[in-house]
């Protein structure tokens, strides 16, 4: 893994050839991901002609309401940060072909110990800030640890593992917060306020343009997900999970520890998702609400399908999918069209994303009817 | 303590038990089915909600429980041909595929609900009825038996007739026969001459059929409408019993059972002074638990993994 500066012109021309492919994985990834949306986006219209509904002015208000107001792009901003970190929190585990599902747990107790530190723990101004946040990924990545190991030391099927965790933590979630954390006097089910210098500033205090919410967690995890693609790319341990989830055997021969690595990517994945924890608690709600995340957790993971597991491009799709949360708000408010629409769009993106064999069948098809007839001729 | 034992002995609880009990066995017995014929079926869940809605509208519009139950069995089955398909014509991950079927039926049924009755929460606006009760005659007299069999819903019956079916199904004929060799190993399977997809799609329809019922049973048994998302990690809870259960029909009824009776106790306990949030993540706790017992004694063993491919 060590890379000396190519000397020969046989090395730069490999070099040189190795980037052109990488780059152009790159535009078939992107590509790809456009065609996929617009097949999906088609689907959604065609459900909705078919219901009797009027899609051009749903998709109008779907595909240009985020845009027409500064507040509403703080709110598009403000999701596409939690959405993103949480797609970027299983896109790690996913590159090792681990199907974690446990975001959620990992989320809830990111909020956890965000809020109890944020709340409880008199602190100086910018270590107010950062301890939470710290905290955050420590208990994030303390639930990936759990069923990451279990999977990595036993063989233990990780799909349960998380799933059960997810169980156990929401509930613990809930009852902490109707009971020893919520705020005391108060009729509402929710904890007290975090201090106000553990607040993540609102981008609307840098900027000067009424961005609601939206706050420098967008900032934060755009260098999250800078941070997790040189560390797949460029890093050993980024090398150690490729390699485990392209082929673990040979990993193994390799002299790969393909445990430790599945276990690195359980950990730092639940680090990420617990980030995502403590966005919601110090820059939207300023405190833990009851069920805080609703279904974020499960459209993380379509996030990151999309973006085929690439932390940069999971920047762009959560970007995009998170537009597509807040044009169905704004289409449900405007319109009769129910924001439900946006959930069937974005199934139909998963499901077309799955369907990926389908050029692949067409190649082979193809190439099959070309050998028969290549067959035929030779017979003759 | 002795409160609790007194909750948990009475025969209104055991009839809960049966009654809670009731959309795991039969959901889990589809998971089991889909696992052993080589495809995960993560999309129990979305089986299930499709099931439960499909149900209550057209009992609602029809006036007919049986054409409402059978619809959303049909629609169960549907789903879990698409699966196949997606998986088998696709070369889908059957994970993902999954988790795309159940967000389709999410999203599917609450439009679906909001497009015919304009209403958010569900069709608790239209009647639609429930499956019937059996009562077997001469059992209704028996002391506890008596109080705890009678009156139970029809799907309940059939749900605890699912495992016997299930095990009979697999051990004794044919085509569970070559259900499991196509599990275990597609390839040998092709060899001597059995038709892998067509037992796979066979498999994952039959694992839709189940999911179905136990669907059914939520919005016309359970209940007598349906509400959004109204399955709430089921489907999730049923897949746990399957590897719970240790792929086996029996090993199965047992973890599912399990579940349903520590939902049924959750519930009980929640009267009495104890968090009710924290007693219901028992359950999820010893699956766990078990979960990391039953892999770490495989391990111990030197056994390779069992599971099927599809993991």
């Amino acid at each position: 893994m060590t890379t000396s500066p190519p000397t020969t012109l046989i090395e730069s021309e490999d070099r040189r050839e190795y980037k052109a492919t990488r780059r152009r994985g790159l535009a078939v990834d992107l590509s790809m991901t456009l065609a996929t949306i617009l097949a999906a986006l088609v689907i959604g219209f065609l459900v909705m002609l078919a219901t009797g509904k009027d899609p051009i002015a749903a998709y109008e208000a779907l595909l240009t309401g985020p845009l027409e107001r500064s507040f509403r792009v703080g709110r598009w901003l403000e999701d596409a940060t939690t959405l993103t970190l949480l797609g970027l929190s299983v896109a790690i585990p996913f590159r090792a072909r681990q199907i974690s599902l446990g975001a959620e747990s990992q989320l809830y107790a990111g909020a956890l110990a965000a809020a109890t530190v944020a709340v409880f723990l008199p602190l100086p101004p910018v270590a107010a800030v950062i301890v939470p946040l710290v905290a955050a990924a420590t208990a994030g990545a303390g639930m990936g640890f759990v069923p990451g190991s279990m999977k990595a030391r036993l063989g233990a099927n990780e799909i349960v593992a998380t799933l059960m965790l997810n169980a156990i933590v929401v509930r613990v979630y809930d009852y902490l917060v109707n009971g020893p954390l919520k705020e005391p006097g108060s009729s509402a089910v929710h904890s007290e306020r975090i201090q106000p210098d553990s607040a993540l500033t609102p981008l609307t205090d840098w900027l000067g343009i009424p961005f609601g919410r939206a706050n420098v967690g967008f900032l934060l995890m755009l260098l999250t997900a800078v941070a997790l693609w040189l560390l797949i790319t460029r890093t050993p341990l980024g090398y150690r999970i490729r390699m485990t989830g392209s082929n673990p055997h040979f990993a193994e021969y390799g002299g790969i520890r393909v445990p430790r690595a599945i276990e690195w990517s359980f950990v730092i994945g639940g680090a990420v998702a617990g980030l995502a924890g403590a966005h919601l608690v110090q820059g939207v709600y300023g405190r833990l609400e009851p069920g805080l995340a609703g279904s974020l957790a499960f459209e993380g993971i379509v996030v990151a399908l999309l973006a085929r597991n690439n932390p940069l491009v999971v920047v762009v799709a959560g970007l995009f999918y998170s537009y597509l949360r807040a044009g169905g708000d704004i289409m449900e408010q405007q319109t009769d069209v129910g924001t439900e629409i946006v959930v069937v769009i974005q199934a139909v993106i998963v499901l077309l994303v799955t369907a990926q064999a389908l050029p692949d069948l067409l190649k082979r098809r193809l190439a099959r009817r070309q050998a028969t007839a290549i067959g035929e001729a030779g017979a003759r | 303590m002795n409160s609790v034992l007194d909750v948990v002995l009475s025969s209104a609880f055991l009839a809960a038990v049966l009654r809670v009990a009731t959309p795991y066995l039969l959901a889990a017995m589809g998971g089991l089915v889909a696992e052993r014929a080589g495809i995960s079926n993560i999309a129990l869940e979305g089986q299930m909600l499709s099931a439960a809605c499909t149900g209550a509208l057209v009992a609602g519009y029809s006036g007919s429980v049986a054409a409402g139950a059978l619809a959303g069995v049909a629609v169960a089955v549907l789903l879990g041909v698409l699966l196949a398909a997606l998986r088998l014509e696709l070369g889908a991950d059957a994970i993902i595929a999954g988790i795309g079927l159940n967000l389709l039926a999410s999203g599917g049924t609450a439009y679906a609900v909001f497009t015919l009755l304009d209403d958010k929460g569900g069709t608790s606006g239209l009647k639609s009825g429930t499956l019937p009760t059996v009562t077997l005659p001469g059992i209704e007299h028996i002391p506890v038996v008596g109080e705890v069999l009678s009156g139970q819903n029809l799907v309940t019956w059939l749900a605890f007739l699912a495992a016997p079916f299930v095990a009979w199904l697999f051990f004794r004929t044919r085509f569970g026969f070559h259900l499991r060799a196509v599990g275990e190993m597609p390839d040998a399977a092709a060899s001597v001459g059995i038709a892998v997809r067509r037992v796979q799609y066979a498999g994952l329809a039959l694992s839709g059929a189940l999911a179905g019922l136990a669907g059914v049973f939520l919005s016309m048994g359970y209940v007598s409408f349906f509400v959004r998302d109204m399955t709430a990690g089921r489907g999730f809870i049923a897949l746990a019993a399957v590897f719970l259960g240790g792929l086996r029909p029996w090993g199965v009824f047992l973890a599912a059972l399990g579940f349903g009776a520590a939902e049924a106790l959750a519930v009980q306990l929640g009267t009495l002074d104890v968090p009710p949030q924290l007693v219901s993540t028992i359950p999820y706790a010893m699956t766990l638990l078990a979960l990391a017992l039953y892999a770490w004694r495989r391990k111990r063993r030197g056994v390779g993994e069992v599971a099927p491919a599809s993991l």
